[in-house]
Protein backbone atom coordinates (compact mmCIF):
# COMPACT_ATOMS: atom_id res chain seq x y z
CA UNK A 1 0.00 0.00 0.00
CA UNK A 2 2.53 2.36 1.00
CA UNK A 3 4.93 1.66 -1.77
CA UNK A 4 1.42 2.16 -4.47
CA UNK A 5 1.33 5.49 -2.58
CA UNK A 6 5.37 6.27 -3.01
CA UNK A 7 5.10 5.23 -6.83
CA UNK A 8 2.28 7.62 -7.15
CA UNK A 9 3.55 10.34 -5.48
CA UNK A 10 6.44 9.91 -8.03
CA UNK A 11 4.30 9.28 -10.75
CA UNK A 12 3.38 13.01 -10.21
CA UNK A 13 6.28 14.57 -9.32
CA UNK A 14 7.42 13.28 -13.26
CA UNK A 15 3.59 13.98 -14.33
CA UNK A 16 4.68 18.04 -12.87
CA UNK A 17 7.93 18.29 -14.04
CA UNK A 18 7.35 17.33 -17.56
CA UNK A 19 4.29 20.10 -17.60
CA UNK A 20 6.75 22.00 -16.00
CA UNK A 21 9.20 22.21 -18.49
CA UNK A 22 6.93 21.67 -21.47
CA UNK A 23 5.16 25.06 -20.32
CA UNK A 24 9.11 26.60 -20.00
CA UNK A 25 10.30 25.86 -23.28
CA UNK A 26 7.02 27.29 -24.49
CA UNK A 27 7.85 30.60 -22.78
CA UNK A 28 11.27 30.36 -23.71
CA UNK A 29 10.38 30.31 -27.35
CA UNK A 30 8.34 33.45 -26.70
CA UNK A 31 10.74 35.32 -24.75
CA UNK A 32 13.45 34.95 -27.14
CA UNK A 33 11.95 35.44 -31.07
CA UNK A 34 13.47 34.47 -34.38
CA UNK A 35 16.34 37.64 -34.56
CA UNK A 36 14.46 40.23 -37.18
CA UNK A 37 16.50 40.52 -40.14
CA UNK A 38 18.06 43.89 -40.15
CA UNK A 39 19.89 45.77 -42.97
CA UNK A 40 22.35 46.63 -39.58
CA UNK A 41 24.66 43.62 -40.96
CA UNK A 42 27.96 43.91 -42.69
CA UNK A 43 28.39 42.88 -46.26
CA UNK A 44 30.09 39.71 -46.82
CA UNK A 45 32.53 41.00 -48.91
CA UNK A 46 33.81 43.76 -47.66
CA UNK A 47 34.65 47.19 -49.91
CA UNK A 48 37.92 48.55 -49.38
CA UNK A 49 37.46 52.26 -48.87
CA UNK A 50 37.98 54.45 -51.91
CA UNK A 51 41.74 55.81 -52.18
CA UNK A 52 41.62 58.61 -55.00
CA UNK A 53 43.72 61.53 -55.36
CA UNK A 54 41.14 63.49 -53.49
CA UNK A 55 41.68 61.10 -50.11
CA UNK A 56 45.62 61.80 -50.74
CA UNK A 57 45.68 65.32 -51.09
CA UNK A 58 42.60 66.23 -48.36
CA UNK A 59 44.29 66.53 -45.32
CA UNK A 60 47.36 68.79 -46.11
CA UNK A 61 44.92 71.09 -47.52
CA UNK A 62 43.68 72.58 -44.01
CA UNK A 63 47.21 73.37 -42.73
CA UNK A 64 48.70 74.41 -46.27
CA UNK A 65 45.63 77.10 -47.32
CA UNK A 66 44.84 78.41 -44.23
CA UNK A 67 41.25 80.31 -44.30
CA UNK A 68 39.91 82.85 -41.91
CA UNK A 69 36.41 83.12 -42.29
CA UNK A 70 34.19 86.21 -40.67
CA UNK A 71 30.59 86.33 -40.42
CA UNK A 72 28.48 89.16 -40.64
CA UNK A 73 26.42 89.12 -37.83
CA UNK A 74 24.30 91.07 -34.95
CA UNK A 75 23.01 90.55 -31.59
CA UNK A 76 19.67 89.48 -32.29
CA UNK A 77 20.83 86.69 -34.92
CA UNK A 78 23.04 84.67 -32.54
CA UNK A 79 20.49 82.34 -30.97
CA UNK A 80 18.49 82.04 -34.69
CA UNK A 81 21.01 82.37 -36.90
CA UNK A 82 24.89 82.43 -36.15
CA UNK A 83 25.10 79.69 -33.65
CA UNK A 84 23.60 77.26 -36.21
CA UNK A 85 26.56 78.56 -38.44
CA UNK A 86 28.68 77.85 -35.44
CA UNK A 87 27.21 74.32 -35.06
CA UNK A 88 27.79 73.49 -38.91
CA UNK A 89 30.76 75.07 -40.74
CA UNK A 90 31.69 77.67 -39.00
CA UNK A 91 34.14 74.63 -37.08
CA UNK A 92 35.88 74.22 -40.39
CA UNK A 93 37.71 77.42 -40.56
CA UNK A 94 40.97 77.36 -39.33
CA UNK A 95 39.70 80.71 -37.53
CA UNK A 96 36.42 81.72 -37.31
CA UNK A 97 35.29 85.56 -36.17
CA UNK A 98 31.63 86.40 -35.76
CA UNK A 99 31.43 90.08 -36.23
CA UNK A 100 28.79 92.17 -34.96
CA UNK A 101 28.48 95.63 -33.12
CA UNK A 102 28.33 94.21 -30.15
CA UNK A 103 31.13 92.45 -28.10
CA UNK A 104 29.59 89.16 -26.66
CA UNK A 105 30.31 85.72 -24.74
CA UNK A 106 29.30 83.90 -28.26
CA UNK A 107 31.68 85.03 -28.84
CA UNK A 108 31.26 88.51 -31.11
CA UNK A 109 34.05 90.77 -31.70
CA UNK A 110 32.49 94.32 -31.15
CA UNK A 111 32.75 96.68 -34.43
CA UNK A 112 32.65 100.54 -33.36
CA UNK A 113 29.44 100.56 -35.67
CA UNK A 114 25.45 100.44 -35.64
CA UNK A 115 23.43 97.35 -36.39
CA UNK A 116 21.09 97.97 -39.43
CA UNK A 117 21.65 97.53 -43.67
CA UNK A 118 22.99 100.99 -43.59
CA UNK A 119 25.76 100.08 -41.86
CA UNK A 120 26.59 96.67 -43.75
CA UNK A 121 29.56 98.58 -45.10
CA UNK A 122 30.93 100.33 -42.46
CA UNK A 123 30.64 96.69 -40.35
CA UNK A 124 32.55 95.24 -43.18
CA UNK A 125 35.48 97.72 -43.55
CA UNK A 126 35.70 97.67 -39.13
CA UNK A 127 35.97 94.11 -39.65
CA UNK A 128 38.92 93.87 -42.04
CA UNK A 129 40.59 96.38 -40.38
CA UNK A 130 40.30 94.04 -36.85
CA UNK A 131 41.61 91.10 -39.31
CA UNK A 132 44.14 92.63 -40.60
CA UNK A 133 45.60 94.54 -37.03
CA UNK A 134 44.92 91.19 -34.93
CA UNK A 135 44.96 88.05 -37.32
CA UNK A 136 46.91 88.81 -40.61
CA UNK A 137 49.89 86.24 -40.28
CA UNK A 138 47.32 83.54 -38.88
CA UNK A 139 45.63 82.95 -42.02
CA UNK A 140 46.45 82.70 -45.65
CA UNK A 141 42.75 83.57 -46.79
CA UNK A 142 39.99 85.95 -45.11
CA UNK A 143 36.86 84.58 -46.00
CA UNK A 144 33.83 87.01 -45.53
CA UNK A 145 30.59 85.09 -45.06
CA UNK A 146 26.91 86.26 -43.66
CA UNK A 147 25.25 84.17 -40.62
CA UNK A 148 22.94 82.75 -43.60
CA UNK A 149 25.38 81.51 -45.91
CA UNK A 150 26.58 78.12 -45.71
CA UNK A 151 29.98 77.19 -47.01
CA UNK A 152 31.86 73.65 -47.66
CA UNK A 153 35.18 74.93 -46.77
CA UNK A 154 36.89 71.77 -47.90
CA UNK A 155 35.75 73.17 -52.20
CA UNK A 156 37.03 76.84 -50.80
CA UNK A 157 40.63 75.33 -49.63
CA UNK A 158 40.72 73.48 -52.90
CA UNK A 159 39.71 76.45 -55.38
CA UNK A 160 42.33 78.57 -53.24
CA UNK A 161 44.75 76.02 -53.24
CA UNK A 162 46.44 76.98 -56.66
CA UNK A 163 46.61 80.29 -56.04
CA UNK A 164 49.36 82.40 -54.35
CA UNK A 165 47.52 84.35 -51.40
CA UNK A 166 51.03 87.25 -51.84
CA UNK A 167 49.06 88.30 -55.09
CA UNK A 168 46.51 91.12 -55.33
CA UNK A 169 43.21 88.74 -56.18
CA UNK A 170 39.69 88.25 -54.88
CA UNK A 171 37.44 85.42 -55.50
CA UNK A 172 33.70 84.95 -55.05
CA UNK A 173 30.26 85.30 -57.09
CA UNK A 174 31.11 87.91 -59.92
CA UNK A 175 28.95 90.32 -60.72
CA UNK A 176 29.05 92.99 -63.56
CA UNK A 177 27.46 96.38 -63.28
CA UNK A 178 28.88 99.55 -61.06
CA UNK A 179 32.60 98.06 -61.03
CA UNK A 180 34.06 97.56 -64.57
CA UNK A 181 35.90 94.84 -63.59
CA UNK A 182 33.58 93.33 -61.60
CA UNK A 183 32.67 93.09 -58.03
CA UNK A 184 31.57 89.79 -55.74
CA UNK A 185 27.90 89.60 -54.35
CA UNK A 186 28.19 89.86 -50.45
CA UNK A 187 25.68 87.23 -49.77
CA UNK A 188 27.38 84.09 -51.66
CA UNK A 189 30.85 85.24 -49.40
CA UNK A 190 34.00 86.55 -51.33
CA UNK A 191 37.87 85.28 -50.06
CA UNK A 192 40.52 87.85 -49.90
CA UNK A 193 44.29 87.33 -50.66
CA UNK A 194 46.66 88.24 -48.31
CA UNK A 195 47.84 90.75 -50.51
CA UNK A 196 44.09 92.31 -51.02
CA UNK A 197 43.54 92.29 -47.59
CA UNK A 198 46.35 94.56 -46.89
CA UNK A 199 45.67 96.46 -49.96
CA UNK A 200 42.04 96.83 -48.93
CA UNK A 201 42.94 98.35 -45.17
CA UNK A 202 45.97 100.56 -47.22
CA UNK A 203 43.37 102.25 -49.36
CA UNK A 204 41.09 103.20 -46.10
CA UNK A 205 44.38 104.21 -44.40
CA UNK A 206 45.53 106.61 -47.66
CA UNK A 207 41.92 107.79 -48.32
CA UNK A 208 42.14 106.13 -51.23
CA UNK A 209 38.78 103.70 -50.74
CA UNK A 210 36.21 105.89 -48.43
CA UNK A 211 33.02 105.03 -47.62
CA UNK A 212 30.81 105.88 -50.40
CA UNK A 213 27.99 103.92 -50.57
CA UNK A 214 26.04 101.67 -48.30
CA UNK A 215 26.49 98.08 -50.41
CA UNK A 216 29.01 96.32 -49.11
CA UNK A 217 29.87 93.91 -51.84
CA UNK A 218 29.83 96.80 -54.33
CA UNK A 219 31.61 99.00 -52.09
CA UNK A 220 34.18 96.88 -51.64
CA UNK A 221 34.51 95.93 -55.17
CA UNK A 222 35.18 99.65 -56.21
CA UNK A 223 37.78 99.93 -53.39
CA UNK A 224 39.74 96.63 -55.04
CA UNK A 225 39.55 97.99 -58.05
CA UNK A 226 40.82 101.12 -57.57
CA UNK A 227 43.84 99.43 -55.30
CA UNK A 228 44.56 97.15 -58.55
CA UNK A 229 43.17 94.12 -56.97
CA UNK A 230 42.14 91.62 -59.42
CA UNK A 231 39.02 89.77 -59.48
CA UNK A 232 39.34 85.84 -59.72
CA UNK A 233 37.26 83.30 -61.72
CA UNK A 234 35.68 81.10 -59.35
CA UNK A 235 34.14 78.34 -61.20
CA UNK A 236 35.53 74.50 -61.49
CA UNK A 237 37.53 73.36 -64.70
CA UNK A 238 33.85 72.64 -65.96
CA UNK A 239 32.78 76.02 -65.99
CA UNK A 240 30.39 75.76 -63.02
CA UNK A 241 29.82 78.65 -60.36
CA UNK A 242 30.80 77.50 -56.89
CA UNK A 243 29.92 80.71 -54.57
CA UNK A 244 25.58 80.65 -54.96
CA UNK A 245 23.98 84.07 -54.08
CA UNK A 246 21.01 81.60 -53.69
CA UNK A 247 20.57 78.27 -52.04
CA UNK A 248 20.24 75.25 -54.91
CA UNK A 249 16.89 74.92 -55.76
CA UNK A 250 17.62 78.48 -57.41
CA UNK A 251 19.55 77.34 -60.00
CA UNK A 252 18.83 73.37 -60.31
CA UNK A 253 15.48 73.01 -62.41
CA UNK A 254 16.05 74.32 -65.91
CA UNK A 255 13.57 77.26 -66.19
CA UNK A 256 10.55 78.02 -69.12
CA UNK A 257 11.81 81.10 -71.28
CA UNK A 258 10.82 84.03 -69.13
CA UNK A 259 11.81 87.34 -67.89
CA UNK A 260 15.19 87.09 -66.47
CA UNK A 261 15.37 87.71 -62.79
CA UNK A 262 17.95 90.11 -61.40
CA UNK A 263 20.48 87.86 -59.75
CA UNK A 264 20.60 86.15 -63.59
CA UNK A 265 20.95 89.89 -65.09
CA UNK A 266 24.09 90.59 -63.01
CA UNK A 267 26.02 87.64 -63.59
CA UNK A 268 29.83 88.30 -64.88
CA UNK A 269 29.55 85.00 -66.74
CA UNK A 270 27.16 83.73 -68.88
CA UNK A 271 24.26 82.09 -66.36
CA UNK A 272 23.58 78.61 -66.72
CA UNK A 273 20.07 76.97 -65.08
CA UNK A 274 19.74 73.34 -64.98
CA UNK A 275 22.33 71.18 -64.09
CA UNK A 276 25.40 73.03 -65.00
CA UNK A 277 24.68 75.34 -62.79
CA UNK A 278 26.28 74.12 -60.11
CA UNK A 279 29.50 72.56 -59.27
CA UNK A 280 29.51 69.56 -57.41
CA UNK A 281 32.64 70.92 -55.14
CA UNK A 282 30.07 73.86 -54.48
CA UNK A 283 31.53 76.31 -52.09
CA UNK A 284 28.59 78.64 -50.84
CA UNK A 285 24.68 78.86 -50.91
CA UNK A 286 23.44 82.18 -49.05
CA UNK A 287 19.53 82.67 -47.73
CA UNK A 288 20.04 79.17 -45.69
CA UNK A 289 18.21 79.34 -42.65
CA UNK A 290 18.56 77.19 -39.52
CA UNK A 291 17.28 73.82 -40.64
CA UNK A 292 18.87 74.63 -43.97
CA UNK A 293 22.27 74.45 -42.12
CA UNK A 294 21.40 71.61 -40.36
CA UNK A 295 19.99 70.00 -43.60
CA UNK A 296 22.83 70.99 -46.01
CA UNK A 297 25.19 69.32 -43.55
CA UNK A 298 23.22 66.47 -43.53
CA UNK A 299 23.83 66.28 -47.48
CA UNK A 300 27.16 67.68 -47.64
CA UNK A 301 29.08 65.77 -45.12
CA UNK A 302 26.75 62.80 -44.72
CA UNK A 303 24.32 61.26 -47.51
CA UNK A 304 25.53 59.51 -50.11
CA UNK A 305 25.39 56.50 -52.46
CA UNK A 306 27.52 53.66 -51.34
CA UNK A 307 30.41 52.95 -53.33
CA UNK A 308 29.23 55.39 -55.75
CA UNK A 309 31.99 56.44 -57.86
CA UNK A 310 31.55 60.36 -59.19
CA UNK A 311 31.56 61.30 -62.13
CA UNK A 312 33.16 64.81 -61.68
CA UNK A 313 37.08 64.34 -60.65
CA UNK A 314 38.89 67.40 -61.24
CA UNK A 315 42.04 66.63 -60.72
CA UNK A 316 41.67 64.62 -64.15
CA UNK A 317 40.87 67.00 -66.29
CA UNK A 318 44.10 69.02 -66.28
CA UNK B 1 2.32 54.58 -58.07
CA UNK B 2 1.17 56.87 -60.07
CA UNK B 3 -1.81 58.49 -62.44
CA UNK B 4 -1.96 60.16 -65.81
CA UNK B 5 -2.59 63.46 -64.22
CA UNK B 6 1.07 63.18 -62.73
CA UNK B 7 3.14 62.10 -65.55
CA UNK B 8 4.50 65.61 -66.34
CA UNK B 9 4.26 67.45 -62.97
CA UNK B 10 5.74 64.06 -60.95
CA UNK B 11 6.48 61.08 -62.81
CA UNK B 12 8.45 62.86 -65.32
CA UNK B 13 11.25 63.96 -62.68
CA UNK B 14 11.51 60.59 -60.97
CA UNK B 15 12.22 59.45 -64.43
CA UNK B 16 15.34 62.41 -65.29
CA UNK B 17 16.63 61.41 -61.57
CA UNK B 18 16.36 57.81 -59.90
CA UNK B 19 14.44 56.25 -62.13
CA UNK B 20 16.70 55.09 -64.40
CA UNK B 21 19.23 53.35 -61.30
CA UNK B 22 16.69 51.18 -60.89
CA UNK B 23 17.58 47.39 -63.01
CA UNK B 24 13.79 47.30 -63.85
CA UNK B 25 11.28 50.74 -63.52
CA UNK B 26 7.91 50.00 -64.00
CA UNK B 27 5.40 53.53 -64.40
CA UNK B 28 2.11 52.00 -62.45
CA UNK B 29 -0.72 54.12 -63.69
CA UNK B 30 -4.45 53.39 -64.14
CA UNK B 31 -4.09 53.95 -68.01
CA UNK B 32 -1.34 52.67 -70.36
CA UNK B 33 0.68 55.18 -72.32
CA UNK B 34 3.25 55.82 -74.41
CA UNK B 35 5.70 57.65 -71.03
CA UNK B 36 5.64 54.09 -70.44
CA UNK B 37 3.04 53.59 -67.96
CA UNK B 38 1.83 50.26 -67.15
CA UNK B 39 -2.56 50.38 -67.45
CA UNK B 40 -4.01 48.03 -64.14
CA UNK B 41 -7.18 47.67 -64.29
CA UNK B 42 -8.59 50.25 -61.54
CA UNK B 43 -9.38 53.45 -61.02
CA UNK B 44 -7.74 56.87 -60.15
CA UNK B 45 -7.83 57.82 -56.25
CA UNK B 46 -6.91 57.38 -52.88
CA UNK B 47 -9.81 55.07 -52.36
CA UNK B 48 -8.13 52.92 -55.27
CA UNK B 49 -4.78 52.93 -53.92
CA UNK B 50 -4.41 49.37 -52.57
CA UNK B 51 -6.08 47.97 -55.84
CA UNK B 52 -3.58 49.47 -57.38
CA UNK B 53 -0.84 47.64 -55.54
CA UNK B 54 -2.11 44.40 -55.35
CA UNK B 55 -3.01 44.54 -59.49
CA UNK B 56 0.52 46.36 -59.75
CA UNK B 57 2.55 43.27 -57.57
CA UNK B 58 -0.19 40.74 -59.67
CA UNK B 59 0.96 41.88 -63.32
CA UNK B 60 4.68 42.04 -61.75
CA UNK B 61 4.53 38.88 -60.63
CA UNK B 62 2.63 37.77 -63.72
CA UNK B 63 5.49 39.04 -65.80
CA UNK B 64 8.58 39.74 -63.62
CA UNK B 65 9.49 37.18 -61.44
CA UNK B 66 12.53 36.30 -62.77
CA UNK B 67 14.11 39.45 -64.03
CA UNK B 68 14.57 40.99 -60.62
CA UNK B 69 15.67 39.99 -57.20
CA UNK B 70 14.04 41.95 -54.71
CA UNK B 71 10.36 44.42 -55.76
CA UNK B 72 10.51 48.35 -54.18
CA UNK B 73 7.23 49.99 -54.66
CA UNK B 74 7.66 53.93 -54.12
CA UNK B 75 5.40 56.90 -54.45
CA UNK B 76 6.04 59.11 -57.71
CA UNK B 77 7.08 61.90 -54.75
CA UNK B 78 9.80 59.59 -53.68
CA UNK B 79 13.17 60.05 -53.53
CA UNK B 80 15.52 56.53 -53.91
CA UNK B 81 18.99 56.13 -53.69
CA UNK B 82 19.40 52.63 -55.20
CA UNK B 83 22.91 51.80 -54.30
CA UNK B 84 22.10 52.36 -50.38
CA UNK B 85 18.88 50.20 -50.85
CA UNK B 86 21.36 48.03 -53.43
CA UNK B 87 23.62 47.80 -50.18
CA UNK B 88 21.05 47.31 -47.36
CA UNK B 89 19.63 44.21 -49.15
CA UNK B 90 22.87 42.44 -50.66
CA UNK B 91 22.95 40.75 -47.04
CA UNK B 92 19.79 38.85 -47.33
CA UNK B 93 18.43 36.10 -49.12
CA UNK B 94 15.27 37.17 -51.87
CA UNK B 95 14.52 33.19 -51.09
CA UNK B 96 13.01 33.89 -47.45
CA UNK B 97 9.74 35.81 -46.88
CA UNK B 98 10.98 39.24 -45.76
CA UNK B 99 9.47 42.67 -46.33
CA UNK B 100 11.33 46.02 -45.66
CA UNK B 101 10.61 49.68 -45.29
CA UNK B 102 9.89 52.09 -42.48
CA UNK B 103 8.31 49.79 -39.86
CA UNK B 104 5.19 51.02 -38.28
CA UNK B 105 3.24 50.04 -35.33
CA UNK B 106 -0.16 49.95 -35.31
CA UNK B 107 -3.24 48.29 -36.91
CA UNK B 108 -0.72 45.04 -37.70
CA UNK B 109 0.56 43.23 -34.87
CA UNK B 110 4.20 42.96 -36.35
CA UNK B 111 4.30 45.91 -37.74
CA UNK B 112 3.40 47.33 -41.48
CA UNK B 113 5.73 49.66 -43.91
CA UNK B 114 4.72 52.99 -44.56
CA UNK B 115 3.60 53.52 -48.17
CA UNK B 116 4.93 56.90 -49.08
CA UNK B 117 8.53 56.09 -47.65
CA UNK B 118 8.42 53.04 -50.03
CA UNK B 119 8.97 49.16 -48.91
CA UNK B 120 10.66 46.12 -50.99
CA UNK B 121 9.33 42.72 -51.39
CA UNK B 122 11.62 39.55 -51.63
CA UNK B 123 10.89 37.34 -54.11
CA UNK B 124 8.99 34.71 -51.77
CA UNK B 125 7.10 37.68 -50.27
CA UNK B 126 5.92 38.73 -53.83
CA UNK B 127 4.95 35.09 -54.12
CA UNK B 128 3.15 34.87 -51.19
CA UNK B 129 1.44 38.05 -51.23
CA UNK B 130 0.49 37.03 -54.92
CA UNK B 131 -0.81 33.66 -53.61
CA UNK B 132 -2.96 35.05 -50.84
CA UNK B 133 -5.13 36.71 -52.88
CA UNK B 134 -5.01 34.19 -55.00
CA UNK B 135 -6.03 31.56 -52.26
CA UNK B 136 -8.73 34.17 -50.76
CA UNK B 137 -6.43 34.32 -47.59
CA UNK B 138 -5.78 37.95 -48.46
CA UNK B 139 -8.33 40.57 -49.57
CA UNK B 140 -8.90 44.06 -50.36
CA UNK B 141 -10.30 44.85 -46.74
CA UNK B 142 -9.18 48.18 -46.61
CA UNK B 143 -7.90 50.94 -48.94
CA UNK B 144 -4.85 52.06 -47.27
CA UNK B 145 -2.24 50.16 -49.26
CA UNK B 146 0.11 49.96 -46.71
CA UNK B 147 -1.82 48.60 -43.89
CA UNK B 148 -3.03 46.63 -46.29
CA UNK B 149 -0.37 44.81 -47.55
CA UNK B 150 1.37 44.45 -44.12
CA UNK B 151 -1.96 42.53 -42.80
CA UNK B 152 -1.37 40.50 -45.85
CA UNK B 153 2.15 39.96 -45.12
CA UNK B 154 1.22 38.81 -41.91
CA UNK B 155 -1.36 36.62 -42.28
CA UNK B 156 1.05 34.78 -45.21
CA UNK B 157 3.98 34.62 -42.71
CA UNK B 158 6.09 37.40 -44.57
CA UNK B 159 8.51 39.34 -41.83
CA UNK B 160 9.03 42.77 -41.18
CA UNK B 161 12.76 43.30 -41.50
CA UNK B 162 14.97 46.27 -39.91
CA UNK B 163 16.03 48.89 -42.20
CA UNK B 164 17.69 50.62 -40.08
CA UNK B 165 22.02 51.27 -40.45
CA UNK B 166 24.23 49.83 -37.69
CA UNK B 167 23.93 52.45 -35.72
CA UNK B 168 20.48 52.41 -35.74
CA UNK B 169 19.67 55.24 -38.10
CA UNK B 170 16.53 55.29 -40.28
CA UNK B 171 16.98 54.58 -43.97
CA UNK B 172 13.86 55.03 -45.28
CA UNK B 173 12.00 58.74 -44.60
CA UNK B 174 7.86 59.10 -44.79
CA UNK B 175 9.10 62.87 -44.64
CA UNK B 176 11.72 64.74 -46.35
CA UNK B 177 14.94 65.39 -43.79
CA UNK B 178 14.03 68.99 -42.55
CA UNK B 179 11.65 67.15 -40.65
CA UNK B 180 14.10 64.73 -38.76
CA UNK B 181 16.62 66.46 -38.51
CA UNK B 182 16.44 69.58 -36.79
CA UNK B 183 16.45 68.96 -33.16
CA UNK B 184 13.20 69.80 -31.88
CA UNK B 185 11.73 71.37 -28.27
CA UNK B 186 9.61 69.33 -26.29
CA UNK B 187 6.20 69.28 -28.20
CA UNK B 188 3.32 66.92 -28.03
CA UNK B 189 4.20 64.16 -30.58
CA UNK B 190 3.41 64.16 -34.15
CA UNK B 191 1.27 61.10 -35.13
CA UNK B 192 4.38 60.32 -37.65
CA UNK B 193 6.33 59.67 -34.88
CA UNK B 194 4.04 58.23 -32.39
CA UNK B 195 3.35 54.96 -35.65
CA UNK B 196 7.14 54.13 -35.33
CA UNK B 197 7.87 50.83 -34.60
CA UNK B 198 11.41 51.47 -33.17
CA UNK B 199 12.44 54.65 -30.67
CA UNK B 200 12.13 57.35 -33.08
CA UNK B 201 15.02 60.10 -33.08
CA UNK B 202 14.76 63.65 -33.79
CA UNK B 203 18.25 64.92 -34.62
CA UNK B 204 21.24 64.24 -36.44
CA UNK B 205 20.88 60.22 -35.10
CA UNK B 206 17.59 60.25 -37.14
CA UNK B 207 19.18 59.68 -40.69
CA UNK B 208 21.28 57.35 -41.98
CA UNK B 209 24.68 58.78 -43.88
CA UNK B 210 23.38 55.96 -46.46
CA UNK B 211 19.81 56.94 -46.59
CA UNK B 212 17.37 54.93 -49.06
CA UNK B 213 14.37 57.18 -49.20
CA UNK B 214 12.73 60.59 -48.70
CA UNK B 215 9.09 60.90 -49.73
CA UNK B 216 6.91 64.23 -50.07
CA UNK B 217 9.62 65.09 -52.42
CA UNK B 218 8.17 67.80 -55.40
CA UNK B 219 9.64 67.75 -58.94
CA UNK B 220 12.40 70.82 -57.92
CA UNK B 221 13.09 68.51 -54.83
CA UNK B 222 13.94 65.55 -57.17
CA UNK B 223 16.34 67.20 -58.90
CA UNK B 224 17.72 68.90 -55.80
CA UNK B 225 18.09 66.02 -53.87
CA UNK B 226 19.98 64.54 -57.40
CA UNK B 227 22.71 67.08 -56.84
CA UNK B 228 22.63 66.70 -52.90
CA UNK B 229 23.24 63.10 -53.01
CA UNK B 230 25.45 62.64 -56.76
CA UNK B 231 27.18 65.51 -56.53
CA UNK B 232 27.87 68.02 -53.68
CA UNK B 233 30.53 66.94 -51.72
CA UNK B 234 33.59 68.13 -50.00
CA UNK B 235 36.85 68.09 -51.98
CA UNK B 236 39.08 65.28 -49.76
CA UNK B 237 36.81 64.46 -47.28
CA UNK B 238 36.85 61.34 -45.41
CA UNK B 239 33.48 60.28 -43.96
CA UNK B 240 33.58 59.32 -40.58
CA UNK B 241 30.66 56.26 -41.00
CA UNK B 242 31.87 53.78 -42.46
CA UNK B 243 29.09 50.68 -42.28
CA UNK B 244 31.81 48.34 -43.36
CA UNK B 245 34.59 48.85 -40.23
CA UNK B 246 32.16 48.52 -37.42
CA UNK B 247 32.29 44.81 -36.72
Amino acid sequence: MRLFKHYILFLSGVAVSVLLSITYSRVQRTLTPTPTPTFAMHARNTYTVWHTAENRRALDLSQKVRVLCWVMTQPQHLESRTQHVRDTWGKRCNIILYMSSKESDFPTVGLNVSEGRSQLYWKTIRAFQHIHKHHLDDADWFLKADDDTFVVLENLRYGLSKHNTEEPLFFGRRFTPFVKQGYMSGGAGYVLSKEALRRFVKGFAEGLCTHNTELEDTGLGQCMETMKVRTGDSRDVMRRQTFHPYPPDYYLPRQLPRRRPWYLLYEHYNPVEGPGCCSDLAISFHYIDAVGMHTLEYYTYHLRPYGYKYRFNPDLTD
Amino acid sequence: MTQPQHLESRTQHVRDTWGKRCNIILYMSSKESDFPTVGLNVSEGRSQLYWKTIRAFQHIHKHHLDDADWFLKADDDTFVVLENLRYGLSKHNTEEPLFFGRRFTPFVKQGYMSGGAGYVLSKEALRRFVKGFAEGLCTHNTELEDTGLGQCMETMKVRTGDSRDVMRRQTFHPYPPDYYLPRQLPRRRPWYLLYEHYNPVEGPGCCSDLAISFHYIDAVGMHTLEYYTYHLRPYGYKYRFNPDLTD
